[in-house]
């Protein structure tokens, strides 16, 4: 019988009350942490205030107190004009800034007509090919208003290119545009694989955007470092950490080459980390990488602006964490992968879908997500009081702790000649599957737990509902691409890809030439297959 | 675990680039003594099935998480049809919607996994099914070889390798020019080849691979992944690539290689391109088998040196700098050209910019 008389229902075999010890937590064996395990630490050095360099309590004074995290639900699927609806949904229940999530072929730098696109266009996003499509997609939206993430990285130039030219279109000021793009194509050589160039013309194109926001999109996030695709793949905290921070040392490395000043770079810099299930190392992961970039660009770049220091980030929880199994227990890890993005101290924060291992969410999933967050920011008060866990022996442990480990993992990278020589050496792609091998390993002995899974299972309940992007979709969207293609201004378009090929070969800043060819109704799959001539494409490597 | 290793073709098909699992299921394959061929990312249905048939694999595995899953398996199936290897079942993994399993299953997938599933259930599942896999009866392959069904020749190849004991039957001779290609990791063999291979395809040459790949000493599975190197192209029945794993014997060609192009030989190809390891042993099998042997090189590898003490330097018979693209390669090639001599070929190659491959081809040609 339960504690009050009520009888427990559920699982009914015996189930084992001890837990087993994570190897990486106590191994001393003391199921505890007190002073004697801090002995060099000195909260001056290694913590200060928050918004004190190095950071490690936070960049702000106040935090949430004065400004909440920005709640971004990531959305986008079908046609532009389904996401252009979807958008005004979250706007009008409160979220304060768009994420658009794109499809695969669109991702890939591919028309929705592509062979390869078959069955692709609008199941994973939105499908974007050409200025017609961002304009649809962005239709009855202030673009002066509002502040957009982009997700895309391999073709994130050219997605850029449109958002201007539909700014232009609205009169909206460029130096008004505020929003982020992902534009991270590091880290689709080490985990996403969503690349297309080789990995020095791609780099080169990331920094032309980052050139190119200095001068003109002043406010706009030119590029979202990203740990999220690295650790989904396999990695583990610390490595997910190291590699996004050596990827976001390489950025700044490559800008200052082209001579740019540190400081107007740093500042358009921002993170975007995971944040999974082992609550205090999560925690630790944030505040260690706050910690090591205001080191890193102090002291290693000179940058002179303290907020060049700041790390901002955005987190979004695990996807891989989720389980299709009793769907319903997602909302639970979710809530809790939440609590410790903002007990981390995250400027913003994507909560994932319970539906979302079965397909893209529901309609219903994406509000409790959101409500999730809503619960958190006004119901629990965690937004009170900065980096409440910050003195605590055991996070200022862990926070050391996996510190040391990005430190030494920054020792390989560097003894490798940096991170592009270890993307040719496969190190990345190696260390995230032997990972995420390892992982899978525990899961199958039942060293580690998933509920619902490989514990606690139950004979799979009735499917929930999920969102059916329809085949409708995808005949219409190519209909009018095909359309688009016809009808064009066949001179103007022609003159504005040749421009494209000579800058990209001139090595010359790309995105005039790709706002131009925006203009002059080129698609995506056509400025990449041009820029694909002078560039060459790759086949990932040695490692796979 | 079985006498043989069973084959196993891993594949994702379409643009979805998700290749956590499949990547565990393929370490995990190896790791039970199982030959692994993974095609890589980005594949076509086609393409797939394609290399399905000329690897004669006992199982293919599909991955998809794009939920393109309703478009792209009916074209897989569609294609095993016509490559005429519905004996080979098809299985399929990663995000498939419970709703979707019953149309799967009468599409002819024989069985589902979701994120879910165990490696042991899947590694239990595979096995039923590559155990009930069908090669054909001996007799029957040589049959299907001889009237030039490279199904036949395909199935054939794995009864040589897995049999100790023929029927004293053997294959017509045959006059293939015999290219051994060798380098150290990381200097793009694979996708070197695949350039070559189709430069001699498009002067109506029949190009024929043979890719060894190391077995692990330990449980003796494989990971045989040069082919996904080579599938830039459209599948073309007369590219045939063939992937093996070089069995436990250290630094060995594999089981029965000089049967395996003989047979190949004999089947009509003019071509042949063995793609080795590039360590040890290997290369002097290589040599017996190869009128030729070529070197592969990357600018400022430090490889000129390192193989000049490993001898390989005078194994090969002609010379590739390869990645000439990259910076420091006419240094590397003044260099090369002092330890190679006059009298071997050298030639300057980028494969990221097709550059240079038409000469070596020129050179292959001639040597018929």
């Amino acid at each position: 019988m339960g504690a009050h008389g009520v009888k427990p229902t559920g699982q009914t075999a015996a189930v084992a009350t001890t837990m087993p010890v994570t190897p990486d937590r106590g191994e001393d064996g003391k199921p505890f942490v007190g002073p004697e395990d801090l002995k060099d630490f000195d909260p001056a050095v290694s913590l200060a205030q928050p918004s004190e360099y190095p950071f490690t309590r936070g960049i702000h004074r106040e935090m949430y107190r004065k400004r909440l995290w920005t709640m971004r639900q990531f959305a986008g699927f079908g046609s532009a004009q389904q996401t252009n609806e979807r958008f005004k949904y979250l706007l009008a229940h409160g979220q304060t800034g768009l994420s658009t999530a794109f499809d695969l072929p669109t991702l890939m730098g591919r028309d929705s007509d592509d062979l390869l696109s078959l069955g692709e266009v609008g199941r994973c996003g939105v499908a974007i090919s050409s200025l017609d499509d961002m304009r649809r997609l962005f239709d009855g939206i202030d673009l002066g208003q509002v502040s957009t993430s982009m997700t895309i990285n391999a073709p994130a130039a050219i997605l850029l290119a449109f958002y201007i030219a539909v700014a232009k279109e609205q009169g909206v000021p460029l130096d008004q545009l505020r929003g982020t793009l992902q534009n991270d194509i590091l880290k689709e050589f080490h985990s996403q694989n969503e690349y297309v160039f080789p990995p020095p013309p791609s780099v080169r194109l990331v920094i032309d955007t980052i050139e190119y926001g200095t001068q003109c999109t002043p406010q706009w996030n030119t590029v979202s470092i990203s740990g999220y695709h690295i650790r989904e793949a396999g990695a583990t905290a610390a490595q997910e950490l190291a590699f996004t921070l050596a990827d976001g040392m390489a950025y700044v490395e490559e800008s200052i080459k082209r001579g740019l000043d540190v400081d107007a770079v740093a500042k358009r810099l921002s993170f975007f980390f995971d944040v999974h299930n082992d609550f205090f190392e999560e925690i630790a992961k944030f505040r260690a990488a706050r910690r090591i970039w205001a080191k890193v660009m102090r002291h290693k770049y000179k940058a002179k602006n303290e907020r060049s220091w700041w790390l901002r980030t955005h987190a979004q929880t695990a996807g891989v964490s989720l389980t299709e199994q009793q769907p319903m227990n997602n909302v639970v890890r979710v809530a809790y992968q939440a609590l410790a993005a903002v007990l981390g101290g995250t400027q913003s924060l994507h909560t994932n879908s319970y539906d979302e291992t079965l397909a893209l969410p529901s309609e219903n999933a994406v509000k409790v997500a959101l409500r999730t967050q809503q619960v958190l920011a006004y119901e629990t008060n965690v937004t009170q009081i900065v980096d409440p866990l910050g003195g605590s022996y055991f996070i200022e442990k862990l926070t050391d702790e996996i510190e040391a480990k990005a430190e030494a993992i920054f020792k390989e990278i560097d003894a490798m000649g940096g991170v592009l020589p270890a993307i040719d050496r496969g190190y990345f792609r190696r260390a995230i599957a032997e990972s995420a091998l390892q992982q899978a390993r525990e899961y199958e002995s039942g060293q580690a737990i998933m509920v619902g899974v490989n514990k606690f299972r139950e004979e799979q309940g009735k499917p929930i509902e999920i969102l059916q992007v329809d085949q409708a979709t995808e005949d219409e969207q190519v209909a009018r691409l095909k359309e688009l293609k016809k009808n064009r201004d066949a001179a103007r378009h022609k003159a504005a890809l040749e421009k494209v090929r000579q800058s990209a070969g001139d090595g010359e800043n790309m995105m005039p030439s790709l706002i131009e060819a925006a203009e002059a109704d080129a698609t995506v799959g056509e400025m990449m297959a041009t820029m694909q001539t002078v560039f060459g494409s790759y086949d990932g490597g040695p490692e796979w | 675990m079985s006498k043989q290793p069973y084959r196993i073709l891993l594949a994702k098909i379409g643009l979805d680039g998700h290749d956590r699992g499949v990547k565990v299921l393929a370490r995990s394959f190896r790791d039970a003594g199982h030959d692994v061929i993974y095609t890589g990312l980005w594949q076509t249905a086609q393409a797939t099935m394609c290399a399905a048939m000329q690897e004669d694999v006992d199982v293919v595995g599909v991955s998809l998480l794009s939920a393109a899953h309703m478009t792209i398996m009916p074209e897989v199936l569609k294609w095993r049809k016509q490559y005429g290897i519905e004996h080979v079942p098809v299985v399929l993994g990663g995000i498939i919607p419970v709703q979707d399993y019953d149309a799967m299953r009468k599409m002819g997938v024989a069985a589902l996994f979701n994120p879910g599933s165990s490696i042991e259930e899947i590694l239990k599942e595979f096995s039923r099914l590559a155990a009930e896999a069908s090669h054909g009866t001996l007799e029957e392959v040589q049959a299907g070889y001889t009237t030039g069904d490279q199904v036949a020749l395909a199935k054939l190849i794995t009864h040589i390798q897995r049999d100790t004991d023929g029927n004293g039957w053997a294959p017509p001779a045959g006059d293939a020019l015999v290219l051994g290609i060798t380098g150290s990791p990381g200097v793009g063999k694979s996708s070197f080849i695949d350039k070559l291979g189709r430069e001699l395809r498009s002067r109506n040459l029949r190009v024929a691979v043979v890719a060894v790949d190391p077995s692990s000493p330990l449980t003796g599975g494989a990971l045989l992944g040069d082919r996904l190197r080579m599938m830039s192209g459209s599948p073309d029945e007369n590219f045939f690539i063939r992937s093996l794993s070089s069995g436990t014997v250290l630094g060995g060609l594999g089981p029965k290689a000089k049967e395996v192009v003989s047979l190949l030989s004999g089947f009509g190809f003019d071509i042949i391109l063995l793609e080795t390891v590039g360590a040890g042993q290997s290369d002097v099998a290589v040599r017996e088998l190869a009128r030729h042997t070529l070197l592969l090189l990357m600018p400022d590898s430090g490889d000129s040196i390192q193989f000049s003490k490993a001898g390989l330097m005078e194994i090969a018979t002609c010379f590739v700098l390869n990645k000439c693209d990259l910076e420091g390669a006419d240094r590397t090639l003044a260099h090369l050209a002092t330890a190679v001599g006059g009298d071997r070929p050298l030639w300057k190659v980028s494969t990221l910019h097709n550059e240079g491959i038409d000469k070596v081809a020129d050179w292959v040609v001639a040597q018929r």
